[in-house]
């Protein structure tokens, strides 16, 4: 029974620092608690919610910190984004760069989607390169379309802050094909997959 | 017992595994490491953390040749095209853009990216680890550290005045990065094309003239890389503001890395003299030629344009008269073609120099021989130990022997002045130059010898003229007494010479010889020809009122041709004859105490000692010996000139021979 007393309070004294130290879950295990919504390991199944498998780390981070500032349009991801510190926002950030990003085919327009690819090369490629695959940019092909309506909209209705030059481009591919511009670019990015 | 006792063990192991797998580990040392058990992702440096950004991403915008501008968020326009393919051939072509533009951390840059390019801090630090590389690849990364010292020090590198956060210019408000070529690279030749309108982004007022000169109109109009940019002049990295000395020089120097004739015939006359001694006083090339505006002579806007040229003179000679339109600011000896004249006078000055040196140098060296051959078999004169009972014999009187020392004294330091110019091009010219007190006290100083010297001079012939009138009755213009060569000089010339050969034994001589005659006469000439192209130098305006521009040219030349001479004849040839002859040498102080032993001047004078003596007068010229402190003086004044002498002969031979062709 010394003995064991003993034992006990060793492990105490040594695992002491280290207790003291754990700041809880791993990023891992955090970004588990997005699969509800982004699908498991990011690659969403549910056509409003954005893949964020494969994202660009900052991307990510950047987007987090406008919801948990308030500065970005959202349902509840303002509310989510506040629950973590930046630590683990970075943490997550890095274990979604690394996840494969599975994307589902969709229905799409053919002819919106050729214009869309033009107006893309026109407007979009030099940032989102590749046709906007997963990149430094942020991802759009093979992106839900229905998250790409309600992300433009909120672009255009000025609920969610333009990075720097894409109010410029975006205004551009307007101005070149009017209010069909923004559903090409959509049905462009959803026809890929 | 067991059992009991092993399980807190196990629990102890189990938990310190479990807390360490889940325990968020932080940076390690060497690197980002971990955060929550994450790894840093790719496209990442696990060292930094740094975005790692290939070069290809940047040149998706900036390699876009259909889209070579961006807006910048203020609304104004900025060059942002890169040409890839010059990129790829510049000696930077392999670095990563974000070696360089340490400030871009994302791409698209979510903020406009401050340009800031440590080009200085890079490439000294690459010299630093690679200098001592035994491949020798490095090995002109020691020229670009030259020229970023030469930089720093530069009026480019200084805080600018009217914005004090930033230099004046930095390396690449010169430098395009991207297309930095190797020595001999078509980037070289294309950049140095693109220099002048590289300059005149800032320097505007500058670049519009050049692009009016001969030189903007060859590089700019013709593409003629061959013709002079900026860095030409200016030098590329050791710039500084034209107002100061050291650039004048500098740039006036440059002129003549293309044009080297003209820089040769510069450097001859009084303008470029004063200027490779330092000094920038004197007119300089672009003085004359107008800098950025330079045309060609034929041009009428030309400031060295015939219609516009007196103009220019009088940007420094207020009020020239039209004489100074006939000056030859370029004329030179070597070409009878162009300048006839100056030629004619050059080639006689050198036949002048050849012909009385040739001789009189022959004469010391068979005089040398034959003095030395008569020594060695005990015939030569043996001066006799002078004693309180020696009689000597007076032979200059108190007037002759100031005469000779001021005109001794004056001579010296007119070729020490006038040499320190005409052999600007040495070492030593700028030092004499530097403890005379600069051209400005050197002309008092050279002025002020010349008057003394010509002042001499003319009290010499006054008197010289006074003793004749008054003697007029017995002088004989041929006789012993005189100074007029006569047939006995002539008949003396080839009695010598015999005696040179061993034909004959050493010849007598009255009171005068042929080679004290020649000394006499020979400041006649000196004094025509070097006083009158002095005053002519020396009062231009005043010259040129009377007199075509051209004689300028001929009294420069004769001025230091004839200086020349005389300096060579007097230190080489009239030393030996009076010193360093075996008979007499060391020195001889005849001419400062004006006696001489009378057995001496038996040897020396033996035609005028019989004379006076069959006429009952030599004991008129009979006197006591000098006294101590004279004979002393005289010693040491002896000691001085002649050391003077020597010093001034050894630097004019530097300058003769060193002189540039």
């Amino acid at each position: 029974m010394r003995r064991k007393t003993v034992f006990a309070i060793l492990s105490l004294l040594v695992l002491m620092p280290v207790i003291t130290q754990a700041a809880g879950p791993t990023a891992a295990a955090l970004a588990f608690t997005c699969a509800g919504c982004h699908g498991t390991d990011g690659s969403s199944v549910g056509p409003s919610s954005p893949s964020i498998a494969q994202m660009d780390p900052e991307v990510f981070i950047d987007a987090m910190q406008a919801y948990k500032a308030d500065k970005s349009n959202s349902t509840i991801m303002n509310r989510i984004a506040k629950g973590y510190s930046d630590e683990q926002i970075k943490g997550m950030a890095w274990f979604f760069a690394k996840q494969k990003l599975r994307l589902q085919p969709q229905q799409h327009d053919p002819q919106l989607a050729r214009l869309g690819a033009e107006l893309h090369d026109k407007y979009c490629e030099k940032c989102h390169e590749d046709g906007g695959r997963p990149g430094d940019a942020g991802t759009l092909a093979g992106q839900w379309m229905p998250y790409l309506e309600y992300a433009m909209a909120d672009y255009i209705a000025g609920k969610r802050p333009y990075p720097r030059k894409m109010q410029r481009k975006v205004d551009a591919a307007i101005k070149d094909q009017g209010d069909k511009a923004t559903s090409a670019l959509i049905h462009y990015y959803g026809s890929q997959h | 017992m067991k059992n009991i006792s092993a399980r807190p063990l196990v629990w102890f192991i189990f938990s310190a595994f479990f807390l360490l797998c889940s325990t968020p580990t932080q940076s390690t040392e060497s690197g980002v490491g971990l955060l929550l058990g994450e790894a840093i992702p790719p496209g990442f440096d696990p060292e930094t953390g740094k975005r790692i950004i290939p070069n290809q991403r940047c040149m998706k915008c900036h390699g876009d040749e259909n889209e070579k501008t961006d807006t910048r968020d203020d609304g104004s326009i900025v060059d942002i095209y890169v040409e890839p393919h010059k990129l790829k051939d510049s000696v930077h072509g392999k670095q990563d853009c974000t070696n360089c533009h340490v400030t871009v951390t994302r791409v698209p840059h979510r903020e406009a990216p401050e340009v800031v390019v440590g080009c200085v801090e890079c490439h000294r630090q690459t010299w630093l680890d690679h200098k001592d590389d035994p491949d020798g690849k490095h090995e002109r990364l020691g020229v670009v550290i030259e020229q970023i010292d030469s930089f720093m020090t530069s009026v480019h590198a200084r805080p600018n005045t009217r914005d004090q956060s930033s230099t004046n210019a930095t390396c690449y408000d010169c430098h395009d990065a991207h297309n930095i070529g190797s020595l001999g690279s078509h980037q070289r030749a294309e950049h140095r094309l693109e220099n002048p309108e590289v300059c005149g982004a800032c320097h505007r007022k500058q670049l519009s003239e050049y692009r009016e000169s001969d030189h903007g109109k060859a590089v700019l109009e013709k593409g003629d890389s061959e013709s002079a940019v900026c860095s030409d002049c200016h030098t590329t990295h050791d710039i500084d503001s034209p107002e100061g000395g050291s650039v004048m020089l500098t740039i006036t120097e440059n002129c003549g890395s293309c044009h080297e004739d003209a820089q040769k015939s510069y450097r001859s006359s009084y303008h470029g003299q004063v200027n490779k001694l330092g000094y920038t006083h004197s007119a300089k090339c672009f003085d004359c030629h107008g800098g950025h505006k330079v045309r060609s002579v034929d041009d009428p806007t030309s400031t060295i344009h015939l219609d516009n040229r007196l103009e220019t003179c009088n940007k420094c000679h207020e009020d020239a008269p039209e004489g100074f339109l006939g000056f030859h600011a370029h004329g030179h000896g070597n070409d009878f073609e162009k300048y006839p004249g100056i030629w004619i006078v050059t080639k006689f000055m050198q036949l002048l120099i050849i012909g009385v040196l040739g001789f009189f140098w022959v004469h010391v060296i068979l005089w040398f021989y034959r003095e030395y051959q008569d020594r060695k078999a005990g015939k030569s004169f043996a001066h006799p130990h002078p004693g309180e009972d020696t009689v000597y014999v007076r032979r200059f009187t108190a007037t002759w022997r100031w005469i000779h020392l001021l005109f001794a004294v004056s001579t010296m330091i007119l070729v020490l002045s006038g040499t320190t110019l005409l052999f600007s091009h040495t070492a030593w010219a700028g030092i004499v130059m530097t403890m005379l007190g600069g051209p400005e006290v050197e002309a008092i100083l050279h002025r002020t010898a010349a008057t003394i010297w010509i002042g001499v001079f003319l009290v010499h012939f006054i008197i010289a003229m006074s003793n004749i009138v008054r003697n007029r009755d017995t002088f004989r213009w041929f006789g012993p007494s005189s100074m007029v060569p006569n047939m006995q000089d002539l008949q003396d010339v080839g009695a010598m010479f015999s005696w040179f050969f061993g034909r004959r034994e050493r010849p007598n001589f009255d009171r005068f010889t042929y080679w004290q005659k020649f000394d006499y006469w020979a400041p006649f000439w000196g004094a025509a020809v070097i006083g009158f192209s002095g005053i002519m130098l020396f009062a231009p305006k005043l010259t040129a009122a009377f007199l075509p521009g051209w004689v300028f040219n001929i009294a420069t030349i004769v001025h230091a041709e004839e200086a020349l001479l005389a300096t060579m004849f007097l230190f080489t040839v009239h030393f030996f004859n009076s010193h360093f002859r075996p008979d007499r040498f060391p020195m001889s102080t005849i001419m400062f105490t004006g006696a001489v032993p009378l057995e001496e001047f038996k040897f020396e004078h033996r035609l005028e000692y019989e004379r006076l003596k069959a006429s009952g007068e030599l004991e008129k010229c009979l006197i006591k010996p000098p006294s101590e402190a004279m004979e002393k003086g005289s010693r040491a004044l002896s000691v001085v000139l002649i050391l003077a002498g020597l010093g001034l002969l050894t630097l004019v031979f530097i300058g003769y021979l060193t002189m540039p062709s």
